[in-house]
This record gives C-alpha cells, sequence and structure tokens, in this order.
C-alpha cells in the first residue's frame, strides 16, 4: 500500500552536509500499525515529514496507494493531505481560535462536507475519543492528552488511508499516553486503519505489528516487536 | 471552488470573534478615521465650491447670461430683447445691465472701477445683492443721484484692512465723485453699501438705469448683458435652448458656461488636491492594513503551517485573512459613515467661516461610494501581499521558526 524507496533528506548547513535520511527503503501494508523507532538524530521525523508531505526529500520515491505522490504539484499534495493522510504532531498542533469540535470539523468542511455533516462526525469521533463533553472547549482549556485526542480525532475525520503520528506520546504523562495509544491500537484493529507511528518509548512497542528501527538516517534493523 | 469560500468565513468569523478585541476595535477606529479623512475633505471642497456657484448664480450671473454676439460691443435694442426673454416659458425674470468703466474719487483717493446700472425692479427679481446690504439700503426704483458701492469699493480709513485699493471707508450720506469713461462727471450720495462676499463683485458700483440715462445724455436702449432667473423647477440648460428658439441672436450661456476658465482652473486645483488627500489616505490605510495582516499572519505562522499540514489550501487561507481585512473594512467604514454623520449634523449647525461666506461641508453620496470602493480595494491588496507571503513558507520552517 505504502513504498518507500531509496528515500533521501540532505540538510546543507554552511559547508556542512547533513544526511537525515539515507535511503531508506521499507513498504508498508494496508491495516498495519508500524512503529518507527531509533535514537536522536536517527531520521524518525524526518521519515514521517517526507511520508507526510510536508517536506520535499531529496531523493528516492514515496508511493501511496499506487500514487506518485512526489509527482503531485504542491496543491495536489495539499489534496492529498486532505484526503488520504491523517497527521498527529507530538504538540497537538491544534488552531487554538478553534474550538475541540471546530478543529475536527474544519478538515472536513475542506473536503466538502457541510457543517452540519462535518459536526455529525466529528462528534461520532470526539465521543470515541472519550470527549463527548468538551466539544466546545477551546484547546487552551483542554489538558496535554485530551488536545492529543482531539488531534488524532482530527486526523481521522476524513478516513485517511494513512496515519501518521510522530511521537504522539511525548508530552504526555504516564496514563494519558497509555489512553492514547491503546485509542490508536483500537483504531488500528477495530477500524483497519494502517498507522505510520514514531515513537521512543519501549512500553509502546507492544502495540505495534511491525517495528522499523533507524540509525543514522538508514533502516538498521525491521521486523515484529519481539525480534528486534 | 466554494468548499475553499466556506472554509475561509469559517476560519475568520472566528478569528475575529475569538482574536483580540483590543486589536479589532483599534484596527476599525483607525480605518473608520482614515474614512472619514477621505470624505471630509472633499466635502469642504464641495461645500466651497457650492458657495461659488451660489455666488455666482446670485450676484454675477444670474442663471443664464446673456452677452452681445461675436464682434459686437453692446446688446441692441435691449428693451425689446427684455421683453422677448421674459416671454419665454421657464424664464422668472430677466434684468439688462450696463457696465462702463468709471473713475471714483472722494476722501482724497481715487480708484477706477466698473460701475454698473441696472433697473432696480428687475434686478431685484434676478439677483440678491439687495440682500447683502451692510448698510444703507438698496435702490427701490427711479433714485437718481445715488449709488450703491461694494464692500471692497467703499473699504476702510485703514489701508492696512483693504483688500484693494479703496475709498478710505467711505460711509453712507457721503459723497462719490465719478468720472465716466465717456467724459462725464457726476456726483452721487453713497445710498448704501452691499457685501456679497464675492471678490469681484464688491469691488464694483450700482447706478441707477436713470442715471446711466443722465449721464449718456438721452435713453439707453443698449445693455452689456442681461442676466436671467429661470424659475425654481426649470433647468438652465432647456431654458437656454428655449431662449435661443425664441430668437435670442446674442450669446447665451448658462451660469456653468460663463465661469470662465480661470475660475475652472481652480475648480481643477481643487480637485488635485482632493485626489491628493484621498492617495495619502489610501496610502495611510494600505500602510496600516499591510501592518495589522503582517502582524497578525506573522504572530499565526504556526498556526498557517498546522492549517497547510492538515490539508487546508494556501489560497483558502490568504481568503481567510482577505475576509477579515473585509470585516475590519466593513466595520470601519460603519464607523467612518456614522463619523461622517455626526460632523455632516454638526457643520450644518455650525457652518464654517470663510473670507468669501460661510460653507456648510457637502456630503456627496457619488464620493461616499467612490473612496469606500478606493478604501476596500487598497485593503485588500494591502492583506493580500503579507498573507501570501507568509503562506508561501516551507510548513516545517514555519512550525519550528514559530
Amino acid at each position: 500500500m505504502i513504498r518507500v524507496e531509496g528515500l533521501r533528506k540532505i540538510y546543507r548547513m554552511g559547508a556542512v552536509e547533513v544526511r537525515a535520511l539515507d535511503g531508506v527503503t521499507l513498504g508498508i501494508r494496508q491495516g498495519e500499525f508500524v512503529g518507527v523507532t531509533g535514537p536522536s538524530g536517527s531520521g524518525k521525523s524526518t521519515l514521517l515529514h517526507l511520508v507526510g508531505l510536508l517536506d520535499p526529500p531529496s531523493g528516492g520515491g514515496i508511493s501511496i496507494q499506487g500514487t506518485d505522490v512526489l509527482a503531485l504539484s504542491d496543491d495536489e499534495q495539499t489534496q492529498f493531505r486532505l484526503t488520504r493522510i491523517g497527521y498527529i504532531f507530538q504538540d497537538y498542533a491544534l488552531v487554538p481560535d478553534l474550538t475541540a469540535l471546530e478543529n475536527v470539523v474544519l478538515p472536513a468542511l475542506a473536503l466538502g462536507l457541510g457543517e452540519r455533516e462535518g459536526a455529525e462526525r466529528a462528534n461520532t469521533l470526539l465521543s470515541r475519543v472519550g470527549l463527548a463533553e468538551r466539544t466546545d472547549h477551546l484547546p487552551a482549556e483542554l489538558s496535554g492528552g485530551e488536545q492529543q485526542r482531539i488531534a488524532v480525532a482530527r486526523a481521522l475525520v476524513n478516513e485517511p488511508v494513512l496515519l501518521l503520528a510522530d511521537e504522539p506520546c511525548a508530552n504526555l504523562d504516564t496514563s494519558a499516553s497509555a489512553m492514547v495509544m491503546d485509542l490508536f491500537a483500537s483504531i488500528n484493529r477495530e477500524l483497519g486503519q494502517t498507522v505510520l507511528m514514531v515513537s521512543h518509548e519501549d512500553e509502546h512497542r507492544r502495540y505495534f505489528d511491525r517495528i522499523v528501527r533507524l540509525r543514522d538516517g538508514r533502516v538498521e534493523e525491521e521486523g515484529e516487536p519481539g525480534q528486534p | 471552488m466554494l468548499e475553499r469560500e466556506k472554509v475561509a468565513l469559517y476560519l475568520a468569523s472566528r478569528s475575529l470573534a475569538r482574536g483580540s478585541r483590543t486589536g479589532l476595535v483599534l484596527n476599525v477606529a483607525i480605518i473608520g478615521l482614515i474614512f472619514t479623512n477621505m470624505i471630509l475633505l472633499p466635502s469642504i471642497i464641495s461645500g466651497s465650491v457650492d458657495l461659488f456657484n451660489e455666488q455666482t448664480i446670485d450676484f454675477q450671473t444670474g442663471d443664464i447670461q446673456v452677452r452681445p454676439g461675436e464682434g459686437d460691443q453692446y446688446i441692441d435694442r435691449a428693451g425689446t430683447l427684455l421683453e422677448t426673454v421674459n416671454r419665454v416659458p421657464g424664464v422668472r425674470r430677466a434684468s439688462a445691465r450696463y457696465s462702463i468703466g468709471a473713475t471714483f474719487s472722494a476722501r482724497n483717493r481715487s480708484v477706477s472701477v466698473p460701475v454698473t446700472a441696472l433697473d432696480p425692479r428687475n434686478e431685484v427679481e434676478v439677483t440678491r445683492i439687495h440682500e447683502t446690504m451692510a448698510d444703507g439700503e438698496f435702490f427701490s426704483g427711479g433714485e437718481q443721484g445715488e449709488i450703491l458701492l461694494g464692500q471692497y469699493l467703499a473699504g476702510n480709513e485703514d489701508p492696512r484692512k483693504d483688500f484693494y485699493a479703496s475709498l478710505g471707508g467711505v460711509r453712507v450720506g457721503e459723497r462719490v465723485r465719478v468720472a465716466y469713461a465717456n467724459g462725464a462727471v457726476r456726483e452721487y450720495v453713497v445710498k448704501g453699501i452691499f457685501e456679497t462676499k464675492s471678490y469681484i463683485v464688491d469691488y464694483t458700483a450700482l447706478v441707477t438705469w436713470d442715471d446711466l440715462e443722465s449721464v449718456a445724455g438721452g435713453r439707453v436702449d443698449e445693455a452689456t448683458e442681461i442676466l436671467v432667473r429661470v424659475d425654481r423647477d426649470a433647468d438652465p440648460d432647456r431654458v437656454k435652448t428655449a431662449l435661443l428658439g425664441a430668437g435670442v441672436q446674442e450669446e447665451v450661456k448658462t451660469w456653468r458656461e460663463a465661469i470662465t476658465s480661470a475660475v475652472e482652473e481652480s475648480l481643477e486645483t481643487f480637485g488635485i488636491i482632493n485626489s491628493i488627500s484621498m492617495v495619502v489616505s489610501l496610502v495611510i490605510a494600505v500602510v496600516v492594513i499591510f501592518i495589522v495582516i503582517t502582524i497578525k499572519a506573522m504572530n499565526q505562522r504556526r498556526q498557517i503551517a498546522i492549517l497547510k499540514a492538515i490539508g487546508i489550501h494556501r489560497s483558502t487561507i490568504v481568503r481567510s485573512y482577505l475576509l477579515q481585512v473585509l470585516a475590519i473594512c466593513g466595520l470601519g467604514t460603519l464607523l467612518g459613515l456614522a463619523m461622517v454623520g455626526a460632523l455632516g449634523a454638526w457643520f450644518t449647525a455650525h457652518p464654517l467661516v470663510f473670507p468669501d461666506g460661510v460653507v456648510v461641508p457637502r456630503f456627496e453620496p457619488a464620493s461616499l461610494v467612490e473612496n469606500t470602493v478606493w478604501l476596500f480595494a487598497a485593503s485588500l491588496v494591502a492583506g493580500y501581499v503579507p498573507a501570501w507571503r507568509i503562506t508561501r513558507e516551507n510548513i516545517l520552517a514555519a512550525m519550528k521558526a514559530a
């Protein structure tokens, strides 16, 4: 379903060349929950940014559901993000001027749904993530765990083919973290949602179907959670 | 495409509702003041032009001015022509005038200005000079040996107060010696001093037609001009056409056509001042909106990046900023209209006093619409540029920098 071939990302800082990704190749099947681990600076977040079309690669290819996404124009990539990809950031990245409900409704409106239909879908998702009672709150009025669950609901509202999560529990305490990871697991299991998640927490390994371990911008190991 | 407008409206409405109230009020107030500034100066100029036009009609030309045909110095058979003119539909009354050069002497001073002879019974129906008597009285008809002086001709005892060379503050009842261009010399008693506040009219003198005939030594059936006042609801252009249709061979001009090119140039100058004022106001509006949107977009760089990351198109985000600009402009314009309305009421009750008369600023609907359109157009451009620039930033760079 997702095919990454020889993906490279090179940053130039003056005369210094930093190879954040140095020829990463991997495939992800539909409905898989794949964890990307590795030490700091190994290229985990960079991989997610490139697959999520937030940053252009220096080389290589990405195919999602048979679409060569790097061949898309800037506008087409934006549309692809809206319709096919759900992205969850480490720091939630909610729009501060919008309530929980409005944050979730927004991508649905952009997709062309009416406000009522979008709100119905958003309310369903907010109930699923356990925030049915907090829909009218602004992000600043919510805890980190609650904000991250809203971010999950927002990422799911357009029924994406791929959910990307960049260390979604990095800013959460243990119980909030467990709640969010359980949520991902249930979404993956019950909806068959494909998930690619960056994490450096050992306790998250049990949630993943497969783990890709990066080091120095390359795939160091790849296998089921028990193997590496 | 409507989805983008819907999402833009969704974002803009919430940003305005939940953003800084103080900032919004200040922005609206600034736009309101800019709008008022754009309207006020043109309205004062329009008021001044109105005053000038009124003075032209009431004291100089009437609604229509009939002058000698090309190559002629006088209108011949003026009495017959006057009767013809008075019979034309739409004409309320016509007044024949005869102007002749003269030198005035009084209080050991001498001034050369034209003197105009008229029939007071016709004149009071055509011009309003009789309503402007600063001292003494207007002619009642049939006077001889009496003269009316304009305020600048009568002048002041202290020459420093005079605008032009004058007769040194001649007052009603004093005698003035007038040497006419045809060699005749007469002495008149000053019957009144008029003050129209028109610099041209107030530097002349008036005598009756009977006095003119005494100077000429016989009946005068010539005139240098015939002024025509039309009925209240009559259009001067149509009456002019009717006059020409009635066989008037002389040069017939409406008051607007009679205004000299020098005056037209003055009006053009007013127009240029108006345009400069409007451009300056627009530049201020552009700068304010540009700064407001730049600061807003800079402060929301991360938010813009998030929106792009979740699939909101750049154009949608730009439109949301433009809608906010439209809202600020709309509210600012409404505030400006309220201030303009209040100023209009104030100036109607307390008109501006200028040396050449009382000016009531005139707020023209066309000017209001034109300035509103310009303000909105300029603001949209000023809002578009920073929003467009900031939405082009790389998503990750914007998220990290913010």
